[in-house]
C-alpha cells in the first residue's frame, strides 16, 4: 500500500505513528534500527522525522515509514495532522516516569480519532533503569483497549523487534508470520538486568489476575 | 489552489522531497496566517470550498486551538459565527451556494475533527450560553444516516474530550464536565435516548452500520444515564431482538451485546442489581456461543457472560438474606457452564477476564466448606478448562522439540499464557484438594491411552498440571502423601510415557520428580525408581542434550534431598555415570553450546556429595575419589607438559578442556567438607592438596590465560573452604603468581580472595599476609597512580573488606 506522500517501493510499506510523551525515548528506539539512520546527539524531536524501517518476514521484505512525532507540545508542528493515514501506532511511555504512563489514553484517543481500528502497541521504556515508577501490574490500559503490551529498553536493545512483529502480523493478517533475519541493530548501550526483568514480567502476570480498576485516576493515588 | 492551500499541502509533505526552505517558508505563512484576527472565517470559508484533506483539516485544527486558547478574547459576533457555522456543517447544511463542500462528506478523521471543535463549544457555552445545541441537533436527524452518523461521533467526542473517567482531567475539566452531564440529565437525556430508540428501529434492517454507531455511543452513556430510560419494556426487548437477528451482521448485534453488557455493570445497590439481572433472563443468549466460535459476535457474548457472572457473584457478597443470596447463587449457576463452554470451545481472546472471574469465584469458596455438589461439579469443570487450555497444538510438535525460532516462540508463549491459568489451579488445589488429585490422576492415565497423534502433548499437559500443583502443597502433605498423592507419585515414577524422548515431556517429567522428592525422602523404596529414572536414557542418558544437562542440574538436587539415604546406591549410580563423566572433560570445544549455569558440571557435583558423606566407609571413599582425580589431574598435567610446542588453534582446545577439567573438580569438592577432609580423614585431604599442587602449575604455564587465573582463584577459593589452614603452605606462591600478571581490573578479583582468607583465618594469616602485603601494597599503589583502577572498583573493594 502507497502513502500518498511518500516514495514508495516495490514491497508492501506501512505508515506507522509514533506517539508518546517527549523524552519517552520514540526517537532512540527508531534510531535502533540502522537501516534507518545513526543517532545523532539527543534533541527534542521538532514536529516529526519519518525513518523507513526494512524488516524481513518469512513472507517477504516489509518497510515500516516510522513517524517519530513531537512529544512536547511546543515542538508539536501539525501534532495530530501527522497522523492523517497512519496505518498503525506505537504509543511510548517511560516506566521511570509516572505522568508519561498517566498521558497514555489521551495520546490513544488522539490517534484514534484521526486513524479508526488501526492496530497499535503500547510500549515502556526503559525499563533497564534501576527505579522504576510504573511498575508492571499497574500497567492495565491495554487490557481495556485490546492493545499489545511489550516492556521494551531502547538502549539495550531488549523487545526491539517485538512491536513491529506485532504489527507486522496484523497487517498482514497473518498470525504466523515472522522475522527471518534479525535487523542490523545499533550496539546496545546497557545491559539489561534480566533477572530484574523477569521479575517484572511475574509481575505483569500477577498483574493480569487483579480486576481492573474501576477508574484510572485511582490508581496512582 | 492558492498560496494557503499550496504551504498547507507542503508543510504536510514529509516524503523528503521538498525543499527545506521552501517548506519552512510553508510552515511559516501557515503560522502568520493562523495567528490572523480573521483565521475563524478564513478557516470557515476553506472549508467550505476545499476538499483536499489535509486544507479541511488544518482548518478544523487551526478553529479547535483558537478556540482553546482564545476564547475567552473573542468577540460576541465572533463566538455566534463560529457556532452557527460549525453547527451548520455539523447539521450538513448547505454552506453558500449548491457546488459548496460539505465538511461530512470528507473522510471519518475530518468528521472526528468537526465533532471535537463542535465538543469545545459545547465545553465553553452549554447549557448558559448555548442551552439548545443538542435539542436543536435532534431534529436535524431525520435527515438520514450521514447526521446521525455525526451526532454519534459528537457524543462519542463529548465522551472522550469532557466526561469519560479514562482521563486525566484538570480540576476545571471535572467541573465542567459534571455541569454538562447535569443539564443534559435535566433537559435532554430522555429525549436522546428517544432518537436513539427510533434511529435503531428505523434504520435497522436498511442501515446497520449507523445503528451500531448509535449503539456505541449509547453503550457510553449508559453509565451515567437514568437507567430505567433503558431498562424498560421497549428497549431491552429492542437490544434482544437486535441481538437475535440472525440476518443483521455481527458488529450490529455484537454492540447490542455490549449495550447489555453495560446494563449490567452499571454501579447500584446489589438489590436492584440481583432484580435487574434476573430480569434479563440471560439464558437466551447460550444458544449464540455454539454458533461459531471465533467470530465477532461471540466474543462479545463472552464478555457479556463473564460480566454477567462476576456481577451476580459480586451481588452475593454484599447481600445479606438468605433469600437474595441464594437468587444470586442461582443466576451464577445458571450462567457458568456457558463461561466453561466459551473458554474451552471459543478461540477468542477474552481468556484474561474469564479466569479474572474464576479465580474470584474460587476465592469465595474458601469460605464455604464443605462445597456443594453443584461447586465440586463446577470445580471440576474448571479443571477441565485449564487442561484443554494448557496444551500445546501438536502441529508444532516438532518445532517445540528441536527449539527452532518457532518453537522458542512459542513455548515463551505458553509459558505465560499458563501462568495465570496455573494459579487458577492451585487456588483450586488448596480449596478442593481431593478433586484436583483425582483430576491429575485420571490426567495422566487418559494421557498415556491416548493416540498417538496428541499425546505427547496430552502427556505433557498432565505433566505439568501434576507440577504446577505441588507448589501450593504443603510440606507436611508432601512428606506424607496426603490424599491419593501417595498413589500419584508412585504412579509418576513407574509409568512408562510413551513419548520420553520428546524434550518438553522428558524437562516437565524430571521436574516434577523433584517437586515431590519430599514424598520419597519418606517413603525410600521409591528410591531405586527416581535413581532409574535420572540415570537412563529419561535423565542424564536423555539424546536431547538440553534433557541430559537439565538432568544433570536436577540429579544433584535430588541427591542433595535424599542424602545419606543412597549410600546403599553409591556404586551403582557411579557405574552409570561413568560415560557421562568421561563425555564432559573430552568435550570437544567447538561443539559445545554452554548455557548459563545447566553447563553439566552439576554431575560432578553430584557424585561429589555423594562420595563425601562420612556415612562412606574411608576406604571406599578414597577409592572413588581417586577414581575420579586421578586421570583428570593426569589430564592436566598432560597438556601442561605439551604447552609449549602446541599451535594456537590447538591450543585453544586445550585451554577450553583445562577449563572444563577445573570446573568439574570444582564442583567435585563441594560434597567434601572440611571436618572430613582435614579431621577425621587425612588421607582425602592430601588428595585434594596434590590436586591444588597441579592446578596452581597451570598459573605458572598460563600466567595470561584469563579464563584459566579465573577457574584456578574460584578453585583456591574452594580449597580455602575445603583445606581449612591446610591451604597455608600454598597461599604464598598462589598469591603471588595471581598477583604478577593481574591486569589492573582484575585486582578486585584478588582483593577478593584476600578477603575470603582474612575473613576465614584472621589473625592466622598475620604471617602470610605480612610476607605478602609489601607486594600487594606496590602493586596496588602502581596500579592507582596508572589510573588503572577505578575509583569504582576500590570502593567496591572496600566494600567487601
Amino acid at each position: 500500500m502507497a502513502l500518498p506522500n511518500q516514495q514508495t517501493v516495490d514491497y508492501p510499506s506501512f505508515k506507522l505513528v509514533i506517539v508518546g510523551d517527549g523524552g519517552t525515548g520514540k526517537t532512540t528506539f527508531v534510531k535502533r534500527h540502522l537501516t534507518g539512520e545513526f543517532e545523532k546527539k539527543y534533541e527534542p524531536t521538532i514536529g516529526v522525522e519519518v525513518h523507513p524501517l526494512d524488516f524481513f518476514t518469512n513472507c517477504g521484505k516489509i518497510r515500516f515509514y516510522c513517524w517519530d512525532t513531537a512529544g512536547q507540545e511546543k515542538f508539536g508542528g501539525l501534532r495530530d495532522g501527522y497522523y492523517i493515514h497512519g496505518q498503525c501506532a506505537i504509543i511510548m511511555f517511560d516506566v521511570t516516569a509516572r505522568l508519561t504512563y498517566k498521558n497514555v489514553p489521551t495520546w490513544h484517543r488522539d490517534l484514534c480519532r484521526v486513524c479508526e481500528n488501526i492496530p497499535i502497541v503500547l510500549c515502556g521504556n526503559k525499563v533497564d533503569v534501576k527505579n522504576r515508577q510504573v511498575k508492571a501490574k499497574q500497567v492495565t490500559f491495554h487490557r481495556k483497549k485490546n492493545l499489545q503490551y511489550y516492556e521494551i529498553s531502547a538502549k539495550s536493545n531488549y523487545n526491539f523487534e517485538k512491536p513491529f512483529l506485532y504489527l507486522a502480523r496484523k497487517l498482514a493478517g497473518d498470525p504466523n508470520l515472522h522475522f527471518v533475519e534479525s535487523p542490523a541493530l545499533a550496539p546496545p548501550e546497557v545491559q539489561i538486568d534480566i533477572a530484574a526483568q523477569q521479575l517484572h514480567e511475574a509481575e505483569l502476570i500477577a498483574a493480569a489476575a487483579q480486576p481492573l480498576p474501576d477508574d484510572d485516576d485511582d490508581a496512582f493515588d | 489552489m492558492d498560496d494557503l492551500e499550496r504551504a498547507i499541502l507542503i508543510s504536510f509533505d514529509e516524503s523528503g522531497t521538498i525543499d527545506s526552505v521552501l517548506k519552512s517558508q510553508a510552515i511559516a505563512y501557515c503560522q502568520q496566517i493562523k495567528e490572523s484576527t480573521s483565521i475563524c472565517s478564513i478557516c470557515m470559508e476553506r472549508l467550505c470550498i476545499s476538499k483536499i484533506v489535509q486544507v479541511q483539516f488544518w482548518c478544523l485544527q487551526s478553529l479547535h486551538e483558537v478556540l482553546r486558547v482564545r476564547y475567552s478574547s473573542m468577540g460576541p459576533e465572533e463566538k455566534s459565527f463560529v457556532r452557527k457555522t460549525v453547527f451548520s456543517m455539523a447539521c450538513y447544511e448547505a454552506m453558500g451556494d449548491k457546488s459548496s463542500v460539505r465538511v461530512l462528506e470528507g473522510p471519518a478523521f475530518i468528521k472526528n475533527k468537526l465533532a471535537q471543535v463542535l465538543v469545545t463549544l459545547i465545553y465553553f457555552e452549554y447549557p448558559l450560553i448555548w442551552v439548545s445545541v443538542f435539542t436543536d441537533y435532534l431534529p436535524h436527524l431525520s435527515k438520514g444516516a450521514t447526521v446521525v452518523d455525526m451526532f454519534c461521533r459528537v457524543l462519542n467526542a463529548l465522551d472522550d474530550e469532557l466526561i469519560s473517567l479514562e482521563y486525566p482531567r484538570s480540576a476545571d475539566e471535572t467541573a465542567v464536565a459534571a455541569r454538562v452531564k447535569d443539564a443534559m440529565r435535566q433537559q435532554c437525556v430522555s429525549q436522546i435516548v428517544r432518537a436513539w430508540y427510533d434511529i435503531i428501529s428505523m434504520y435497522r434492517n436498511s442501515d446497520p452500520e449507523v445503528c451500531t454507531s448509535v449503539l456505541d455511543s449509547m453503550r457510553r452513556y449508559i453509565t451515567w444515564i437514568d437507567i430505567g430510560l433503558i431498562v424498560n419494556d421497549a428497549f431491552i426487548p429492542l437490544l434482544f431482538e437486535l441481538i437475535f437477528s440472525d440476518g443483521l451482521p455481527d458488529q450490529l448485534r455484537g454492540a447490542a451485546v455490549s449495550c447489555v453488557l453495560a446494563v449490567v455493570s452499571k454501579r447500584m445497590d446489589a438489590k436492584p442489581k440481583i432484580r435487574l439481572l434476573q430480569s434479563l433472563q440471560i439464558s437466551r443468549v447460550f444458544g449464540l456461543i455454539a454458533e461459531d466460535s471465533d467470530s465477532e459476535l461471540v466474543e462479545k457474548v463472552a464478555a457479556l457472560l463473564t460480566g454477567y457472572a462476576t456481577e451476580a457473584l459480586d451481588c452475593s457478597k454484599s447481600l445479606n438474606s438468605q433469600e437474595d443470596i441464594a437468587v444470586s447463587m442461582e443466576l451464577l449457576d445458571e450462567v457458568l457452564p456457558s463461561v466453561f463452554y466459551v473458554m474451552q470451545n471459543c478461540e477468542i481472546d477474552t481468556t484474561f477476564s474469564i479466569v479474572q472471574f474464576l479465580s474470584s469465584y474460587v476465592a469465595t469458596m474458601r469460605s464455604l466448606s464443605p462445597l456443594r455438589e453443584k461447586q465440586l461439579r463446577h470445580v471440576g469443570q474448571i479443571l477441565e478448562v485449564i487442561r484443554a487450555l494448557i496444551r500445546y497444538d501438536p502441529s508444532y510438535r516438532d518445532n517445540l522439540d528441536a527449539l527452532d525460532k518457532i518453537g522458542r516462540e512459542e513455548e515463551d508463549r505458553m509459558v505465560e499464557f499458563r501462568k495465570d491459568l496455573f494459579v487458577l489451579l492451585r487456588s483450586i488445589g488448596r480449596v478442593a484438594p481431593n478433586v484436583t488429585q483425582v483430576f491429575i490422576r485420571n490426567s495422566l492415565a487418559s494421557a498415556v491411552a491416548s493416540s498417538t497423534d496428541r499425546n505427547v502433548e496430552e502427556v505433557e499437559a498432565a505433566l505439568s498440571l501434576f507440577y504446577a500443583y505441588g507448589e501450593s502443597i504443603s510440606d507436611e502433605a508432601l512428606r506424607s502423601g496426603s490424599g491419593i498423592l501417595r498413589e500419584l507419585v508412585p504412579m509418576l515414577l513407574s509409568t512408562r510415557f510413551p513419548c520420553h524422548s520428546i524434550r518438553l515431556v522428558a524437562l516437565v517429567y524430571l521436574d516434577t520428580i523433584v517437586r515431590y522428592m519430599k514424598f520419597v525422602q519418606e517413603h525410600t523404596e521409591y528410591i531405586p525408581m527416581v535413581l532409574a529414572a535420572f540415570l537412563d536414557e529419561r535423565g542424564v542418558h536423555h539424546p536431547n542434550v538440553n534433557v541430559s544437562r537439565r538432568a544433570s542440574y536436577l540429579f544433584m538436587r535430588a541427591v542433595k534431598m535424599l542424602k545419606a539415604k543412597l549410600v546403599p546406591f553409591v556404586e551403582t549410580i557411579l557405574q552409570s555415570l561413568q560415560d557421562t563423566v568421561a563425555q564432559f572433560t573430552t568435550m570437544d570445544c567447538t561443539s559445545k553450546e554452554l548455557s548459563g549455569s545447566e553447563d553439566g558440571s552439576h554431575i560432578f557435583e553430584a557424585i561429589g556429595l555423594l562420595i563425601g558423606m562420612e556415612e562412606v566407609p574411608l576406604e571406599k571413599q578414597a577409592d572413588f575419589l581417586s577414581a575420579l582425580l586421578t586421570p583428570l589431574c593426569q589430564l592436566v598435567e598432560a597438556s601442561l607438559l605439551n604447552a609449549k610446542v602446541r599451535n594456537p588453534e590447538d591450543s585453544c582446545a586445550k585451554i577450553a578442556s583445562i577449563q572444563q577439567i577445573i570446573m568439574a573438580i570444582n564442583s567435585l569438592s563441594k560434597g567434601f567438607s572440611e571436618h572430613i577432609v582435614i579431621g577425621s580423614r587425612p588421607a582425602i585431604g592430601l588428595m585434594f592438596k596434590q590436586t591444588l599442587d597441579i592446578l596452581l602449575q597451570i598459573l605458572v604455564v598460563y600466567p595470561k590465560v584469563e579464563p584459566l587465573r579465573c577457574k584456578v582463584t574460584s578453585f583456591i577459593h574452594r580449597m580455602v573452604d575445603t583445606l581449612g589452614t591446610s591451604v597455608f603452605p600454598y597461599l604464598p606462591k598462589a598469591l603471588e603468581q595471581l598477583l604478577a600478571e593481574s591486569e589492573p581490573k582484575k585486582m578486585v578479583a584478588f582483593l577478593v580472595l584476600l578477603n575470603q582468607l582474612i575473613c576465614k583465618f584472621n589473625t592466622g594469616l598475620h604471617d602470610i599476609l605480612e610476607q605478602v602485603y609489601p607486594s600487594i601494597a606496590s602493586r596496588i599503589f602502581n596500579i592507582l597512580s596508572a589510573g588503572g583502577l577505578s575509583f569504582w572498583t576500590w570502593e567496591q573493594y572496600r566494600g567487601n573488606s
